[in-house]
């Protein structure tokens, strides 16, 4: 008899990483790439900082808190206890954001909007087809209305004039 | 006191013109609002409604966000009581006892208690933030760039040691917000820093792309997918009525809650939330029956209603006296602030008596507001929880992407809001608190300017620090509370958090 596919200890579980250990690594990984981005500006004196003073300052105070983040996460959570059932639909959400962003100045806010809700109450949601129009179409054209017309506040227009 | 006296009435003149009542009641419902909805908390709200208020007058923008504010602090509570869900951070305790009050047919009376605490609470917090603020904003005029690097340096000390979660995690969380602030223009010396040669990023990160990023959209990619619609409770008006001893049990909660709330309010941090916990914890510990804690106990709904709305309304008294946000709401406000090119800080009250009273009359008039509106129109409101959240999160996505566009008219800030919400979405699930984040970002430009005009100043002496008594006081308190923190984790004894409670609130 085989175990389900999210069952089965993971190599993470058996080896028993913690989460605050790899947290804690993620963080000194953070301070070095900030290090090395702030070579590029004068660090100054003590006496006289610079502008990459006070970010080398932070930056080595973020290492050292995630150095010791790492070594007090001992007793903290195995990294293979947390669970992401939402993942997929979480890429698929910050995937589905970009491409609204990207349509947003193309196509205007209304045809963005309603398409991007479309997508979600339609195939994502998989609602029927009448909702899907009324509340992705009644959305769009509202906020417009109450955002763009009522409040003066600009948003994009697409090429159609809609 | 009369002085006081005059001043207020100003306010009140401001307060009654009906464009400023028009909003106050308007923010006050849309927070009520934003506070029940699952993924819209009071700052997504506030945040999301920033660019309405850029062609309104500061006094009316300032009114809106600040009903937004307290409307969503008072919306969270109902959810908590009928559904178990915490519309906010700041009302999960209520959902303790306030729900079972709802399963034992008490789902009236408790919505009623919390509505009253929470306007008992957010008129002693606007009597502090009146008598306070002045005198704070009086004393803070002899601040110069030492006492504000000591100011600044104490708060993130005060932050670390208040926090909810674990300590360590929420300094680092603190550095990584100032670190964001180090993006753009370094005003001293013209540097462009860290802007991967994008233009727009030379004014640095925005609050508004941050925040909306880290609670609004993280929250929605952890709760998406949940296809439950839940029932409902709509009591009557009749149900609202608690009995009397109901209200005898309340009325000492209430009272503590809210001196405690507007005390914890001051201070930075998450304070409404921790102000609830602090607050559950005192009561369960003052009680001649805790058992009853957990079970329905209108204590419980009581007192950390009241300490969060308190603390809401405390978190306005370093925003407008001192020009320093403490939470990422007063953050967002404060850039509201800026929008219509008026500084808050020490000078405000002075240069702009209109605004900080007329401020303050409107929050007696939204507090009155919300009472008055919300307890007979909460039947209505329930309504919002009944649409599904598979419609409502598209929507509120739709919102945020509107919002945070509308902001400067940049796709940039887009960018930043999905980052965030990546970002923020990965951090919640490793447990790290997300509001230093927001405040290290404000505060990180305000914090590096003062140190380096001190210097400037001094020749490059850090001996200034330490001949100002204002700075070395505020430096010994910062290092006593780094000391305090620091002894739990060397003596392995329990701190306040494990004595209130309070170590998963970063959850």
């Amino acid at each position: 008899m085989t175990m389900p596919a999210e069952q089965q200890p993971s190599p993470a579980a058996s080896t028993g990483i913690k989460s605050d250990i790899v947290s804690g690594l993620v963080l000194v990984a953070v301070a070095g790439y900030i290090l090395w981005l702030n070579r590029k500006f004068p660090v100054g004196t003590l006496a006289d900082p610079g502008p990459g003073y006070v970010p080398m300052l932070l930056a080595i105070c973020l290492g050292v808190i995630g150095l010791l983040v790492a070594i007090m996460g001992g007793r903290s959570a195995r990294l293979a206890e947390i669970r992401w059932p939402e993942a997929v639909r979480a890429v698929i959400i910050l995937a589905a954001c970009t491409v609204a962003g990207l349509a947003l100045e193309y196509i205007g806010y209304r045809l963005t909007i309603f398409a991007f809700l479309v997508f979600f109450i339609g195939p994502i949601e998989r609602k029927g087809p009448v909702p899907v129009v009324l509340v992705s179409g009644g959305f769009s054209l509202v906020s417009y209305y109450i955002i763009g017309d009522l409040l003066s506040v600009p948003l994009p227009v697409g090429p159609w004039g809609f | 006191m009369i002085e006081t006296f005059n001043d207020l009435m100003l306010g009140f003149s401001v307060a009654f013109q009906p464009q400023i009542l028009m909003y106050a009641f308007g923010g006050c419902v849309i927070g009520t609002l934003v506070g029940m909805m699952p993924g819209l908390g009071p700052l997504a709200g506030i945040s999301l409604l920033l660019p309405a208020t850029f062609g309104l007058n500061p006094i009316v923008a300032i009114v809106l966000l600040a009903g937004v504010y307290y409307g969503a602090m008072y919306g969270g509570s109902t959810t908590s009581i009928l559904m178990r869900i915490p519309g906010e951070a700041a009302s999960v305790m209520t959902c303790v006892d306030g729900y079972e009050m709802t399963k034992n047919g008490r789902a009236g009376p408790a919505l009623a208690i919390a509505a009253i605490g929470s306007f008992f609470a957010g008129t002693v917090g606007v009597i502090g933030l009146m008598l306070l603020a002045p005198t704070l904003a009086s004393f803070a005029l002899r601040f110069g760039p030492p006492e504000y690097t000591a100011l600044l340096l104490m708060g993130l000390f005060v932050l670390a040691y208040m926090s909810g979660g674990s300590m360590l995690k929420t300094l680092a969380m603190a550095v990584f917000g100032l670190l964001l602030g180090m993006i753009g223009i370094d005003i001293m010396s013209g540097y462009t820093r860290f802007s991967f040669g994008i233009v727009e990023l030379g004014d640095g990160v925005g609050i508004v792309s941050v925040a909306v990023g880290l609670f609004g959209i993280s929250e929605i990619l952890l709760t998406a997918g949940n296809q439950d619609t839940p029932k409902v409770q709509k009591p009557t008006l009749r149900e609202l009525i608690p009995s009397k001893e109901e209200f005898r049990l309340s009325a000492g909660p209430i009272m503590r809650g809210s001196l405690l709330g507007f005390m914890i309010g001051i201070i930075p941090g998450s304070a409404h939330i921790i102000s609830s916990f602090v607050s559950y914890g005192i009561e369960r510990r003052m009680s001649s029956h805790p058992e009853r804690f957990g079970h329905g106990a209108i204590e419980g709904v009581a007192g950390p209603e009241s300490a969060n709305n308190a603390a809401a309304t405390g978190a306005f008294v370093p925003m407008l006296a001192l020009g320093i946000p403490t939470s990422p709401v007063t953050a967002v406000m404060i850039a509201a602030i800026m929008i219509h090119g008026i500084s808050p800080g020490p000078m405000l009250i002075q240069e702009q008596p209109e605004l900080f009273w007329g401020f303050v009359a409107s929050m007696y008039v939204g507090n009155l507001v919300l009472l008055i509106l919300n307890l007979p129109m909460v039947g209505l409101f329930v309504n919002l929880l009944r649409i599904p959240y598979a419609y409502m999160y598209p929507c509120i996505l739709a919102f945020c992407i509107l919002g945070v566009y509308s902001v400067s008219n940049s796709m940039i800030d887009v960018w930043i809001m999905l980052v965030m919400g990546g970002v923020g979405y990965v951090l919640r699930k490793f447990n790290y608190d997300l509001a230093p984040v927001a405040l290290g970002l404000v505060l990180g430009p305000m914090l590096e300017l003062s140190l380096r005009q001190s210097l400037a100043l001094s020749g490059g002496e850090y001996g200034i620090f330490l001949e100002r008594p204002i700075a070395l006081t505020m430096f010994g308190l910062g290092g006593l509370l780094l000391l305090l923190a620091l002894k739990p984790l060397i003596f392995k004894s329990k701190d306040w958090r494990s004595k209130v409670g309070l170590e998963d609130v970063a959850d």
